[in-house]
């Protein structure tokens, strides 16, 4: 086999791993817009506010890798609900744009906190798979990429197995395809976007603590990328849709990881917006998307 | 003196910006893309003046002109896609252009000087008001002619038919579209009208800054063009000036508190939506004043 075959295929399979971390962040997304059609702005800094979290325990206790983990998944959930009382429950039902605009300054408010309490400075994030390599013939397949896909397809195991094998699952869904009709039903409104905004809290603290320990710091600079990958693969997939944020998100990575082979990391990110772009033009609803055009 | 006079300046670039997000918002759309506008605007007004020695007004006019194009251009793929979606698509427009100028080499040498977009180095040397020797006073009395001139158009398309029309298109577009209203030349009017003020507010910008790098055009700063109406409010013109207002004193008027100042800053958009979600100037508001204006008689035919 050629080289550039050998590396092509090398970039697919990091691209392949580091999408996960992508599709976790914009399942977040996803889920908050099915239940609520409404935008949160602040998911991403979410998650990256409970890897700081967790960051802070691993500080004060230099505990196992597992507590430092376990913090951040709690923080950011909290964090989730914070957000949701402030930017969502007290909102015009009817007028999207408040809660978006809300969520944007909140956006601003966790980030400042983040770079206030770290003095903007990147902190080394601790790596529960050091320098791992794993020799899979001609390719390696980084240890930490390797771990944050595993993480993640239990998370989204974990996930699936909550939307459609639960009664809070169901409640879930009812709420996203017909909110007055789940609420004639006896289902409390309020109750159940509490809790979309808990759960997807803390999957965005998976995601962060995966991140962190992937790329080896925090950095507050993370918080606006890291928003715009996860709203770009939460439009990939189709917004609303969970399968498709997790191929979307897998997709982006790829991408990524081959434009930046091929073309350098200059032209990464347009290679990235111009597959969205293309996307919305040909395909507005997404890989999976049933609604056109929300 | 000096002091108030750039900070006039920049209020005006500010008003402008928000003002272009303004009209798309009327028709019921959030754009991302008025930073790529502005972005256009001021390379090109930069290249105009700094590269091919026009003078300032025809560069300015030719930022606008830009804008507007790539506007219109934006505004038909932005038809086939709204709401949330038109969100992203705008935004991945703000940051194609962002990549483009960062990519963009484009230089001369004048005497020892290097002129023009060097990627990622930044864009040098556009000194037009310098070199002719303007004061301040005088760019902020020439970027106030452009808004005060925006602000009067804006105006009174709000009272026109185009600005009903626009409005219509925002509350229902169903409804629009059922009593005759064309959807597709509303929405890429709106879109090539937000292009022309944000490239015009670009243009302005990138003579008064002397120096233009792609960083400042970014996410923050498209969010910013739609945080002014959105914040101030889309009930009138005067929306996007009181969010821009907002916003500045917050930012000026908080210094005291020093590093708090940026934690303060998000609380207060949080609390300022959960007190007002229509902004600060609302078509309610607006309502009821122009009530108050009105001769008393009018409102007893009015009955409920």
């Amino acid at each position: 086999m050629t080289d550039l075959a050998i590396d092509v295929v090398q970039q697919l399979l990091n691209g392949f791993l580091f999408g996960s971390s992508y599709a976790l962040i914009g399942i977040g997304f996803t889920m908050i817009f099915g239940v609520m059609d409404k935008l949160n702005l602040a998911f991403a800094v979410t998650g990256l506010a409970g890897a700081y979290t967790g960051l802070l325990l691993f500080h004060l206790t230099r505990g196992p890798f597992i507590l430092v983990f376990l913090m951040a998944v709690a923080a950011a959930g909290l964090i989730g609900l914070v957000i949701e009382l402030a930017c969502f429950r007290w909102m015009p039902r009817d007028y999207p744009l408040a809660p978006l605009m809300a969520t944007m300054g909140m956006l601003f408010f966790v980030d400042e906190v983040v770079s206030h309490a770290t003095h903007g400075r990147p902190m080394a994030f601790p790596a529960p798979m050091g320098q791992v390599m794993m020799d899979v013939g001609p390719w390696l397949v980084r240890g930490d990429l390797g771990f944050m896909f595993l993480v993640s397809l239990a998370v989204m195991g974990a996930l699936w197995a909550l939307v459609y094998k639960t009664r809070l699952g169901l409640a879930t869904r009812a709420v996203s395809q017909q909110p007055v009709a789940a609420q004639l039903c006896g289902i409390g409104l309020t109750r159940v976007n509490a809790a979309v905004f808990i759960i997807t809290g803390m999957v965005g603290g998976v995601a962060g603590t995966l991140i962190g320990s992937a790329v080896g710091n925090l950095s507050p600079l993370l918080s606006l990328p890291l928003t715009v990958k996860g709203l770009v693969t939460a439009v990939l997939g189709g917004l609303g849709s969970i399968p498709g944020a997790i191929v979307a998100g897998l997709l982006l990575g790829i991408v990524e990881y081959e434009a930046l082979y091929f073309f350098g990391i200059g032209y990464r990110d347009m290679v990235t917006y111009l597959l969205l772009f293309a996307f919305l033009v040909f395909r507005p609803g997404g890989l999976f998307g049933q609604r056109v055009g929300r | 003196m000096e002091f108030y006079f750039a900070l006039a300046t920049l209020f005006g670039f500010r008003i402008l910006l928000g003002l272009s997000a303004y009209v798309v918002i009327l028709t019921g759309q959030i754009s991302m893309a008025q930073a790529g506008f502005y972005a256009l605007g001021a390379y090109t007004a930069g290249a105009a003046t700094a590269l091919w020695g026009w003078p300032i007004v025809p560069a300015v006019l030719l930022g606008a002109i830009v804008g507007a194009v790539f506007g219109f251009l934006v505004g038909f793929p932005a038809l086939r896609v709204r709401g949330l979606f038109l969100v992203i698509a705008t935004l991945a427009f703000t940051e194609i252009v962002r990549m483009v100028f960062l990519n963009l080499k484009y230089t001369i040498r004048v005497g020892d000087r290097t002129i023009g977009p060097a990627a990622a180095e930044g864009f040098r040397g556009i000194t037009y008001y310098f070199e002719n020797g303007w004061s301040s006073l005088q760019i902020a009395g020439f970027t106030w002619l452009f808004v005060l001139a925006v602000l009067l158009a804006f105006w009174l398309m709000d009272r026109s038919r185009a600005g009903v029309v626009l409005r219509a298109v925002g509350e229902d577009e169903l409804a629009a579209s059922s009593v005759g209203i064309n959807l597709t030349a509303a929405k890429v009017s709106a879109m090539t009208l937000g292009g022309l003020v944000a490239g015009l507010a670009g243009a302005l910008y990138a003579h008064y800054a002397t120096y233009l790098s792609q960083e400042e055009f970014g996410v923050l700063l498209a969010s910013f063009a739609v945080a002014y109406p959105l914040i101030g409010g889309t009930g009138s013109v005067l929306g996007p000036i009181a969010g821009v207002l907002f916003f500045s004193l917050l930012i000026d008027g908080l210094r005291f508190l020093g590093d708090w100042r940026n934690l303060l800053f998000g609380v207060l958009i949080v609390a300022m939506m959960n007190v007002r979600p229509h902004g600060i100037i609302d078509v309610r508001l607006v309502r009821r004043l122009a009530a108050l204006l009105r001769p008393a008689p009018k409102r007893a035919y009015a009955g409920d």
